[in-house]
């Protein structure tokens, strides 16, 4: 077992070399992540003795959709088959869990969506009260929760926990066909990167002045279609590409779109890959591009803009 | 009496006041596109500086103008006060004050340029310099007995002697003054020291649009013929233009539909066409705006881009504008309204390039004696007076409190250490 110092060296060493392949290096981050959890758990249980109950440790955001970069936040939740009063010791091991992960490089969330949170760690019992209320409520705020709660997938414990809790929720949106619209006007501000011109949309002020925000205005549009798609056609799995994978005949016409997803998974790594911190690699400064790449970046962030308004389109017409 | 030449005199003391509010819209629109902890100070410099000007435009600024003299400038009816005489169909009294009013506005779009860093004593010192010299000069070239009216030059009220005049001074200001502390990072880029309050802003452009019915309409002197009707017509055709036009130029190339853009397009539009608003046909005034609408944008983002710090936007709306405004008579001036107006026909309605040629003659030799007599009286000042900006520590705390002693918002202000300490 190593400990969170020797994993933060570990990855220092080795992330540079897988730091250009988007396949080579989320699953490097899960190999981190899984030994942080395992250590963070055994420092858990010398205090606090072995876990009291099954439980699943899940990823959301981005490291959710296999789709970090070289600096990543945190966004993680748990789910124990247990009892309430258990609650204090899946906390304890989300703080150290979220300890470790920062040691290691991974920013806190901003947001809080971590299983420190009381919010993001609950029994599977009250993550289905939950769930059913964050559907039932259908706020702008609980709406937001569910489709980071969407974005998910089991890094340790037993997988079929959260799979489950995603089961329930389809049976809720059942009952309420409506939620898929709330669901679509909670994605409904895209921040765009290009204008009218077909120019960039570069911030205009202070220290990231001539940059965009890439997360932003190019990537999401992508990842709120699919996830989109996701939640009314019941799928599943957390990332964008095996949701482009898995689309359904009705959605044939968007599979054009993959390859452009593909690119930018692949693009952004190069383009991102002196980033010092998490701060910066989101931001892609315009006059650093080489002509080329500008075409190609605009090219994309058309596409996705085409791709979300089509799918936009065609879950209104009700396919 | 004659009842023309009271409806005249009556007419012209409306539009006085109508100017005179226009103050109150720049009090609202520079304090709306400044920072809280200058709000007191902006708000409060214009009302002291409309008492400056009024004093020496009453002492020497009418007389340099309006008085008898030479092609440079007037030298008569210094301390004016005659009861009896007759100007333009007008009581002296009246033309005399609503000539003020438009003197106490190119002051007001000078000091735009001092925004959030000069001394107080700066505006007192230039207040005087200003409206004594600088203002009067060009005036007197243009709409008083000098070389410029000579020629033909089309200024109907004032695009090039109110407007151009003052932002002359402010961009003479703002290079000496240097961007504020906190504009520029060290690799140039700029940051935005965003206004505190849009809707004091957007107010105080919609008091200015008001105003501007003076400004315009009572530019005619009198309400033979009700000319001002049409002048008022154009008028709001070319504001409207202005706000779109700008509206939408930055929404498509910044991807913002962003409000002081767009209220600033209005204010450009309403600048460009109060030279031409007696010269040109709607359709003309439409164009006006648009284009006004169109270049004040581009003006903010390069002035921006060079490095000098216009906090309210004066170079653009009012020097870019008001020389656009100033050349647009060359181009849409109608024969008809040239002759009763003054000047000739614009270039698209065969009068060739006499009258463009005689428009830009205005403009540069306007624009360079305001911006370099501006420039010298500065550097004097500067020299005199041992700096005309503020201190580092006098500009963060801001200068409600470092010049007034107290602040516009004192409930929204951070404590200071005085009071810490108490």
């Amino acid at each position: 077992m190593k400990s969170f110092e020797q994993l933060r060296q570990y990855r220092q060493q080795q992330i540079v070399k897988v730091s250009t392949s988007h396949q080579l290096l989320n699953e490097f981050h899960d190999e981190l992540m899984k030994g942080i959890v395992h250590t963070a758990l055994k420092k858990v249980e010398s205090e606090w003795g072995p876990p009291p109950a099954h439980f699943a440790f899940f990823l959301m955001g981005s490291a959710g959709r296999f789709e970090q970069t070289i600096w990543s936040d945190q966004d993680h939740g748990i789910i124990y088959d247990g009892l309430e009063e258990h609650q204090d010791y899946y906390l304890q091991l989300g703080t150290k869990i979220t300890e470790g992960l920062s040691l290691c490089g991974y920013e806190l969330c901003e947001g809080n969506v971590m299983s420190s949170n009381p919010l993001w760690c609950k029994s599977l019992k009250k993550w289905e009260e939950q769930l059913i209320q964050w559907l039932e409520k259908a706020t702008w705020n609980s709406i937001r929760n569910y489709s980071i709660f969407f974005d998910s997938r089991v890094l340790v414990g037993d997988k079929s926990l959260l799979l489950k809790l995603k089961e329930l929720s389809f049976s809720q949106i059942d009952k309420s066909p409506h939620l898929i619209t709330r669901f679509k006007q909670n994605i409904g501000n895209v921040k765009k990167a290009i204008g009218l011109f077909g120019q960039f949309l570069p911030k205009q002020y202070g220290e990231k002045a001539g940059t965009i925000h890439l997360k932003e205005t190019i990537f999401f549009p992508y990842v709120n279609a699919l996830r989109l798609i996701a939640i009314q056609e019941q799928m599943t799995k957390s990332s964008t590409l095996s949701r482009f994978h898995q689309l359904p005949e009705k959605f044939s016409t968007l599979k054009i779109y993959e390859k452009d997803f593909i690119n930018l998974l692949n693009n952004r790594l190069c383009l991102l890959l002196d980033c010092k911190n998490y701060d910066e690699v989101h931001f892609i400064k315009i006059s650093n591009l080489t002509t080329k790449e500008k075409h190609e970046l605009k090219r994309i962030a058309k596409n996705g803009y085409r791709l979300y308004e089509e799918t936009k389109a065609l879950i209104d017409k009700g396919v | 009496m004659d009842p023309i030449y009271l409806m005249n005199n009556v007419w012209i003391i409306i539009c006085f006041t109508l100017v005179l509010l226009m103050q109150g819209g720049f009090i609202l629109l520079e304090a709306g596109s400044t920072r809280m902890k200058n709000a007191g100070h902006i708000a409060g410099k214009t009302i002291f500086s409309v008492g400056i000007v009024s004093l020496v435009f009453w002492a020497v600024g009418y007389g340099f103008i309006y008085g008898e003299g030479n092609a440079f400038i007037g030298l008569s009816d210094f301390f004016y006060g005659d009861f009896t005489s007759v100007v333009d169909g007008l009581a002296g009294s009246v033309d005399f004050i609503f000539q003020l009013a438009f003197a106490a506005i190119a002051l007001t779009i000078a000091f735009g340029g001092f925004a959030e860093r000069a001394k107080l004593t700066a505006y007192l010192v230039f207040a005087v310099a200003f409206s004594a010299i600088v203002y009067p000069v060009v005036a007197h070239w243009i709409w008083g007995d000098g070389w410029l009216g000579a020629l033909g030059k089309q200024d109907f009220a004032g695009s090039t002697v109110v407007h151009l005049t003052g932002a002359a001074a402010a961009l003479a200001a703002t290079i000496i003054l240097k961007p504020r502390i906190g504009k520029y990072n060290k690799d140039g880029s700029a940051n935005e020291l965003a206004g505190h309050n849009q809707v004091y802003t957007a107010l105080g452009v919609l008091l200015l649009w008001v105003g501007w019915f003076g400004f315009n309409a009572g530019s005619t002197l009198g309400v033979d013929d009700a000319f001002f009707g049409y002048v008022a017509l154009n008028t709001q055709l070319a504001a409207a233009a202005g706000a779109i036009a700008a509206m939408l130029i930055v929404w498509a190339v910044a991807g913002k539909a962003d409000v002081p853009t767009m209220l600033n397009g209005a204010l450009a539009g309403l600048v460009a066409i109060t030279a031409s608003c007696a010269f040109v046909a709607p359709w003309a005034s439409v164009l006006i705006g648009i284009i006004a609408g169109l270049i004040v944008y581009g003006s903010m983002r390069f002035f921006e881009k060079k490095q000098i710090d216009d906090p309210i936007f004066a170079l653009s709306v009012h020097g870019t504008a008001g020389i656009w405004g100033t050349i647009s008579t060359g181009f849409f001036a109608t024969p008809e309204l040239a002759a009763m107006n003054g000047g000739q026909a614009g270039l698209f309605y065969g009068g060739g390039l006499t009258q463009l040629g005689v428009q830009t003659i205005g403009v540069v030799s306007s624009g360079i004696f305001a911006f370099v007599l501006s420039f010298i009286i500065l550097k004097v000042m500067v020299k005199v007076m041992g700096g005309i900006r503020v201190s580092e520590e006098e500009e963060l705390v801001g200068l409600d409190l470092s010049e007034h002693g107290s602040y516009g918002y004192p409930e929204n202000m951070p404590k200071t250490n005085g009071s810490q300490s108490a």
